[in-house]
């Protein structure tokens, strides 16, 4: 008491304040300026890119519910209607927090963390600089990932390339300007990345990853001859000793076996967080995906998402080699006649139920894939689930390089083909130029035919896997009213589909609402 | 300082009142005296009474204070004025007696606390209102704040009814956007005053509104100032005073459908919804009926008993209590407890004098878990409340019975618990010593400390469809607080001929110390249904965190008051203010304010019968705000993030910047100007006081919403982003009258504040939140929705709903559907088309109270409202006309083929077009005025009661909430509302509860 007297005997004659008695540092963590002095550091500011895989708005949850929702392969009938609505163009709240608002700002979340390390990586000194640039690498891949999500769903979107600051208005940027800053980070990210990595960093994206991505990114502004060029090295060029089919279609989509060389880039999920939230804050957030818990029938799961009726037909059109229906059929649906279908398969139960147990499913169709397979037969045991998110696999990138190659030639040449007749062959189906149902001669000539066909190849080797609305996109269906129509055939949802309008999604209002530099896209 | 309790005052003011209608009543004497009487001043005095000692026979002093009188040699003469100290003079041989009475050191009506200080009521040169401890005596609200609701103008509190629950005091309109909340000064140290202050003890409150009375105070001020002051021990023999209340308190019901009601309605729901595509099949339907309200309200009883001894003599005085509250609260699994001690003592040794103010609260309670009001309205009334087959053994929505995800209340109190335990110590030690009769030189250090336990069980169980199977935990968070407060303070006081000068100059030193600690285990030990509720018995993984905080506040002040002649008063203010949650380069902050007055009616040429008191005051000065985080500007790294990698899978950990801070911020100032007039009339019989006040905030401190491009997460940083002016104007009338046996009184207070944006922060020149937009130059927070047109009967009537080039703008709809306004005419409803449709900010605010008193029977009628304010009902935008199945109002009256006479939609099952919540439909006028007490007592007589040595022994009972005027259709249109952007919104708020109260008073 007596120091506190003479403190102010002197604080008194001065009125300020001499002994520092107001500065207080913050004991809690590291501030924004101890941090970032080591390699370590980076490495710490790297992995927490990777966190935001781990988001309800990233890949936990509500993506697979909008793009495969609005995609003409999924529809909703969640409890929740507004989830249901926006699955089916109809956005009445344009801040619908659960998928418009967390969807965009996690993207933006994501693409803040990778800009801060960016910024700062340059002042650190490695002692191995290869290992500093395979760590950019991975930057710029994480953050064109983010670009290339944002502009399949929204297109016009803010720029954003280093670390933000409170009062960013940051500039809305047409979409080739986006696709610009999407292929610039991929292509530094391609030179920088390693054909494969060590078991410990499985995980991380690879240069065969990158090329993929990139690939895709050309396709969607049609740039096919830089498509070719960057599927190239994964297809027909040094790259492709790392990649090939699985022989069984279902161990794309279990935890049996992940990173298989049908991945070319996948999420890892896991299990070791058992409990919480995607809490931003909370150091034992969960690290599993919501997938199978969002996808299970009504009773079971959310019901969120479930898969249109006209796959199974399609499936069934056309048998495999030994006169069976297509197994992969039975690895991604639960419908009504599959036990009818699939006769030499043992496995019917859905979690231990029989299809009949619940008359509403009745011809209803619901996605299988990704289910959790530690499953027991009791029904509340896979809210999270830890199976690998296969996001880009090698059968996705064949078939994208037969379109490009039928594009770029002005028909199929026989590799493009042949690069469908892999994925036809792993599905135990005859190859193209025996197919007993598809014996249009112009699908092995014609471009328009073969492309068509190569709609419905998609289709089936890639259903309910957040790949055919990006498809939908680059094919220009949803920009005709004849696309529309072949569209509303296979999916009622398109009824309420405006064109011009529902291509893409409403930017959050409180967004557009809040920065000058940012308008509400068109006519929305 | 000393007061004393108002009825003191008020029995001086009676006898005065006695003695001027008496003056006519002379008996023939022997001689007549004369004199004058005068104030300390010299000033005349008018209106003095002068009367002969033990009798009732007197005059009262003319306009110039002089007075006549017959008396007899040998009488003494008495003389007495309001606020000033009776003085009695013997009569000897003379013919003349001057006699100058000096004011009164006590008396709550003339005395008011202020910072570091009192003041006389008639010296005050600020807006400062000074609530009647009289009204609030047996109005016991379990918090401060809520019992002064009504009671001053300008002073908008608002409160929910949960136990434990705290109101929300808003002075003088919203003065910034982060917390609005006053400071409170409690027996001079600044304190929590919400439930850890025992309303028993309080003996006095007033509330600083303006600049000039608040400065003292500083930075801290901006938000108004409420001063606490509590009992004193009296010289005298030992006193024992009991009191308490019995309350029975309920909740008000929503009137909702009916199980065969809604099984209609939703079917109704559900085939328009399969005639669109969106179901297959109607519902099953449980077989169950239940009243959630009946299930979650439950009336309970409240106690709150109190207990105080106090005495003393001439060098020291005690005063102690004790409290116990117990509130049984209004919801399932609630209750709220509290014990609380006070010990209070002073005393005086020749020059040195010393105090002492310590008061010990210990309370818990269980805390509510979700938004109840909302969630009666959202479950339907087929669900059981249990349900043996779901996991954890309640009812909830199932896919084909009941397609919902809302969520089971009781099932979620059940499974969720937590019990909250607190203690609080708070005191303070002051000694003074007196200089030279002049100056005064005083120490006060104080201490606060808290203490906080949560216990949070989760069981094993699902309130809600497709809930997760989250294993059970159990989470011990504990939080401690530390405050320390050292104050030194030097007053000077000198008064000579007309001159009266008074200074203060002080400094204080303040710092707080929070800290945290939370840990949580799985698998707590379970034995049959008994969980155990130590971590040490849980079996499962653990995790803990924790936090700390530490934040000072260093500052220098002044003050210099000047009277002259009791005519004009003259007020300096200075105060430096330093405070470490500001970057050093903008860390200090002075906040200076002048102001003055003048007593009109002390003047000579004033000469108006009939107005007893007149006085105008003028003032201007800047106080401050830096009430936010401890670190605000400092940012810093998230470490919680992690990654899993690699096979054998390994999880590695991250570390980034997720939340952006600006480093620049400093100190948020607000300006104001207040101009006031306080008049008495009818020899203080009326009393009236108006206020008008500017208050400009420049460079408000608040955590505005930034754009989710920037990545940021974990709340809006905080910025020195706004500006908004306050204007306001504030009326008080007070009448008191003793007519016979009967003494009656009331006062009226109507206040009115516009508010208006000046500046919206990062260059934004509009805000929006879901319902309300602002913009510069407007209002906080109008509402800003779609606007509903009509509801489309016919097919024809979508198709003419068109925009000026033709287009329809809604052709998606079907008849039944809400027409919307196409604002922007752009032939679509879209963002666009929202539109401002309604002012959340009520035209004007009034507090009533009436009292009779009459031979020991005693009325009290309170009441307040607010008018022309629209309320957004959130719990008919709950409702939400069955698109998620909710449950509706017995007032629902849907549009259908046959119904067309209707402006409700249609209802169907999966579509919210018609339902949105950002639509004008909700909207209701919220104007209100409600009677919120009516009490009855009676004080049994004294020359009863001494018989069985008591002193005093009073009964009482009274009403409260029971009688509201409004149209407003939710629960309450009085809600407690903190909102700032978007005001007015009943989010299915906590309604005020309706109670009965009895209360016994006994006095030894």
């Amino acid at each position: 008491m007596k120091k506190i007297f003479i403190i102010f005997i002197i604080v008194a004659i001065t009125a300020c304040d001499p002994l520092d008695l107001l500065e207080i540092p913050n004991p809690n963590t590291y501030t924004t300026q101890d941090f970032w002095q080591s390699e370590e550091d980076i490495e710490l500011g790297l992995v927490a890119v990777y966190n935001m895989f781990y988001k309800q708005g990233t890949w936990t949850r509500n993506i697979y519910t909008q793009m495969d929702g609005n995609a003409d392969d999924g529809t909703s009938k969640a409890g929740w209607t507004e989830l249901q609505e926006w699955a089916k163009f109809i956005y009445t709240n344009y801040d619908f927090f659960e998928v418009g608002i967390k969807i965009w700002s996690e993207h933006y979340k994501a693409i803040f963390r990778a800009n801060q390390v960016l910024d700062h990586i340059d002042d650190i000194e490695f002692e191995d600089e290869d290992y500093k640039e395979s760590i950019k690498g991975q930057l710029y891949f994480l953050r064109a990932f983010y670009y290339f999500y944002l502009e399949i769903l929204w297109e016009d979107v803010p720029i954003v390339l280093h670390t933000s600051s409170a009062d960013d208005v940051p500039q809305q940027m047409p979409a080739d300007s986006v696709w610009a800053q999407i292929e610039s980070d991929l292509i530094l990210a391609v030179d920088r990345l390693p054909d494969q990595w060590n078991p410990e960093d499985l995980g991380r994206p690879t240069k065969g990853g990158a090329l993929a991505l990139l690939g895709k990114a050309y396709m969607q502004q049609h740039k096919w001859q830089e498509a070719k060029d960057a599927l190239y090295w994964l297809v027909e060029g040094e790259g492709n000793v790392y990649y090939g089919l699985v022989d069984d279609y279902e161990e794309n989509f279990t935890s049996l076996n992940e990173h298989n060389e049908e991945s070319v880039f996948e999420i890892q999920f896991s299990q070791v967080n058992p409990t919480g939230f995607d809490v931003d804050f909370d150091p034992n957030s969960q690290l599993g995906t919501q997938i199978a818990i969002n996808s299970s029938p009504k009773g079971l799961g959310w019901n969120n998402i479930q898969a249109n009726r006209w796959l199974v037909d399609y499936y069934k059109r056309e048998k495999t080699i030994d006169g069976k229906n297509d197994y992969r059929l039975f690895i991604n649906f639960w419908y009504n006649d599959r036990q009818a279908d699939f006769p030499d398969q043992t496995d019917f139960l859905i979690y231990g139920r029989t299809w009949t147990s619940d008359p509403t499913w009745s011809r209803q169709v619901f996605i299988r894939k990704y289910m959790t397979t530690t499953l027991e037969g009791t029904e509340a045991e896979f809210y999270w689930n830890d199976i690998n998110f296969r996001l880009i696999r090698y059968s996705d990138v064949l078939l994208l390089y037969a379109e490009v190659l039928n594009e770029l030639n002005g028909g199929p040449t026989p590799y493009a083909i042949e690069c469908v007749n892999r994925v036809r062959t792993r599905a135990n189906l005859p190859l193209l130029q025996n197919s007993t149902y598809y014996t249009d001669p112009a699908i092995l000539t014609d471009q328009t035919a073969f492309l068509k066909h190569l709609q419905t190849e998609r289709a089936l080797e890639l259903p309910c896997e957040c790949v055919r609305w990006i498809d939908l996109k680059r094919w220009g269906l949803l920009m005709t009213q004849e696309g529309l129509d072949e569209l509303t055939e296979r999916d009622k949802d398109f009824k309420s589909f405006e064109l011009g309008k529902s291509h893409r999604l409403p930017i959050p209002q409180s967004e557009v609402d809040n920065n000058p530099n940012l308008n509400q896209n068109e006519p929305y | 300082m000393k007061t004393k309790p108002i009825d003191y005052m008020a029995k001086k003011l009676l006898i005065v009142i006695l003695l001027l209608m008496n003056v006519s009543f002379i008996f023939a004497q022997t001689k007549i005296v004369t004199g004058m009487v005068t104030d300390e001043f010299g000033a005349p005095l008018p209106g003095a009474s002068v009367v002969i000692a033990g009798t009732q026979d007197g005059v009262a002093s003319d306009a110039n204070g002089k007075y006549s009188i017959e008396v007899s040699e040998n009488d003494q003469l008495t003389f007495s004025f309001v606020g000033m100290v009776e003085q009695t003079v013997s009569i000897g041989s003379g013919n003349i007696y001057d006699v100058t009475l000096i004011e009164s050191a006590v008396g709550i009506e003339d005395v008011v606390v202020i910072g570091y200080g009192t003041v006389r009521k008639k010296d005050l040169t600020g807006a400062v209102s000074v609530i009647d401890t009289d009204q609030i005596e047996n109005r016991r609200s379990s918090d401060l704040a809520g019992s002064i609701k009504g009671l001053a103008a300008g002073v908008k509190v608002t409160s929910g009814g949960m136990a434990g629950g705290e109101s929300s005091v808003i002075i003088r309109g919203i003065g910034n956007l982060t917390n609005n909340a006053p400071l409170y000064i409690v027996d001079g140290v600044p304190s929590n005053a919400g439930l850890t202050i025992n309303m028993a003890d309080i003996e006095s409150i007033q509330i600083l509104k303006d600049a000039s009375s608040a400065a003292i105070y500083g930075s801290r001020a901006a938000n108004g100032v409420i001063i606490v002051t509590t009992k004193q021990g009296h010289e005298g023999p030992l006193k024992v005073e009991y009191s308490g209340q019995v309350s029975y308190n309920w909740l008000p019901e929503h009137d909702l459908l009916s199980r065969e009601e809604w099984v209609k309605f939703d079917d109704m729901a559900y085939d328009n919804a399969i005639e669109a595509g969106i179901a297959t099949k109607r519902q099953s339907h449980f077989p169950y009926s239940t009243d959630w309200q009946e299930e979650l309200f439950k009336p309970g009883m409240k106690h709150n008993h109190n207990i105080s001894l106090s005495g003393g003599n001439k060098n020291g005085q005690y005063y102690v209590s004790y409290n116990k509250m117990y509130d049984e609260g209004t919801l399932y699994g609630m209750f709220y407890d509290r014990n609380s001690f006070r010990v209070n003592s002073s005393g005086k040794k020749g020059v040195f004098s010393y105090g002492q103010n310590l008061r010990f609260v210990d309370n818990s309670w269980d805390g509510y878990a979700g938004s109840p009001f909302a969630e009666v309205i959202a479950i339907s009334p087929t669900i059981p409340v249990y349900d043996p087959n779901n996991h954890g053994g309640f009812g909830f929505g199932d896919p084909d019975s009941c397609n919902t995800y809302a969520l089971n209340p009781i099932a979620r109190q059940e499974i969720e618990g937590r019990a909250i335990r607190n203690t609080y110590l708070s005191g303070n030690v002051y000694g003074q010593i007196e200089l030279l009769k002049l100056f005064t030189y005083k120490v006060n250090v104080g201490y606060t400390t808290n203490w906080g336990v949560t216990d949070i069980l989760r069981k094993s169980g699902s309130w809600t469809m497709g809930q997760a199977d989250d294993p059970s935990y159990l989470t011990k968070q504990i939080n401690r607080f530390g405050g320390f407060l050292l104050e030194n303070t030097l007053d000077f006081k000198k008064t000579f001929k007309n001159h009266k000068i008074e200074a203060l100059a002080g400094i204080t030193y303040q710092d707080e110390r929070p800290e945290d600690l939370n840990s949580t285990k799985y698998d707590p030990l379970v034995v049959g249904e008994k969980y155990y509720m130590t971590l040490n018995s849980a079996t499962g993984d653990a995790m803990s965190g924790g936090g700390y905080g530490e934040s000072a506040l260093l500052s220098y002040f002044g003050r210099v008051s000047y009277i002259y002649a009791d005519k004009y008063i003259l007020n300096f203010t200075v105060r430096r203010d330093g405070t470490s949650r500001l970057p050093i380069e903008n860390r200090w902050g002075n906040f200076p304010s002048i102001s003055g007055a003048w007593r009109i009616s002390k003047e000579d040429f004033f000469n108006v019968q009939f107005i007893s008191d007149l006085k105008i005051r003028a003032n201007y000065g800047i106080l401050g705000n830096s009430n936010i985080g401890y670190w605000d500007y400092i940012a810093v790294m998230n470490t919680a993030p992690r990654a899993v990698f690699g096979i054998p899978e390994h999880m590695d950990l991250g570390v980034i910047q997720s939340k952006l801070v600006n480093r620049n911020i400093t100190w948020e100032k607000q300006i104001q100007t207040n101009i006031g007039l306080d008049i008495a009339f009818f020899e203080n019989k009326f009393t009236m006081s108006a206020e008008y006040f500017i208050s400009e905030s420049r460079d408000l401190l608040v955590a505005l919403p930034i754009l989710a491009t920037t990545g940021n997460n974990g709340g809006n940083p905080i910025v020195n982003a706004a500006s908004l002016e306050n204007k306001g104007l504030e009326l008080d009338f007070h009448w008191r009258e003793k007519v016979g046996d009967l003494s009656y009184g009331t006062s009226l207070n109507f206040s009115r504040i516009r508010n208006k944006v000046l500046d919206l922060g990062y260059g934004k020149t509009e805000h929006y939140t879901y319902l309300s937009k602002t913009e510069i130059g407007q209002p906080l927070g109008s509402f800003y929705l779609y606007k509903m047109l009509g509801i489309f009967d016919t097919d024809e009537e979508i198709q003419a709903h068109v925009n000026s080039e033709g287009i329809v703008i809604q052709p998606d709809a079907v008849p039944g559907d809400i027409k919307y306004d196409d604002y922007d005419d752009n032939g679509d409803i879209s963002s666009t088309d929202r539109q401002i449709v309604g002012s959340p900010w009520p035209k004007f605010e009034t507090g009533v109270s009436l009292f009779a008193n009459w031979k020991g029977f005693d009325v009290n009628i309170l009441g307040h409202g607010r008018f022309g304010q629209m309320i957004w009902n959130g719990s008919r935008a709950t409702a939400g006309d069955f698109t998620q199945s909710q449950n509706n109002f017995v007032t629902l009256n849907p549009w259908t083929e046959t119904n067309m006479d209707t402006d409700q939609p249609r209802l169907v099952f999966g579509d919210t077009r018609n339902s949105r919540g950002d639509q004008d439909r909700w909207l209701e006028d919220g104007s209100f005025f409600r009677i919120s007490e009516i009490a009855f007592g009676y004080t049994v007589p004294e020359t009863i009661i001494q018989k069985v040595k008591m002193d005093k022994l009073r009964l009482g009972i009274s009403f409260n909430n029971l009688i509201t005027f409004t149209n407003y259709k939710g629960l309450d249109p009085d809600f407690y509302d903190n909102g700032i952007f978007t005001i007015s919104a009943d989010n299915n708020a906590y309604p005020n509860t309706r109670s009965v109260m009895a209360s016994l008073t006994i006095g030894f």
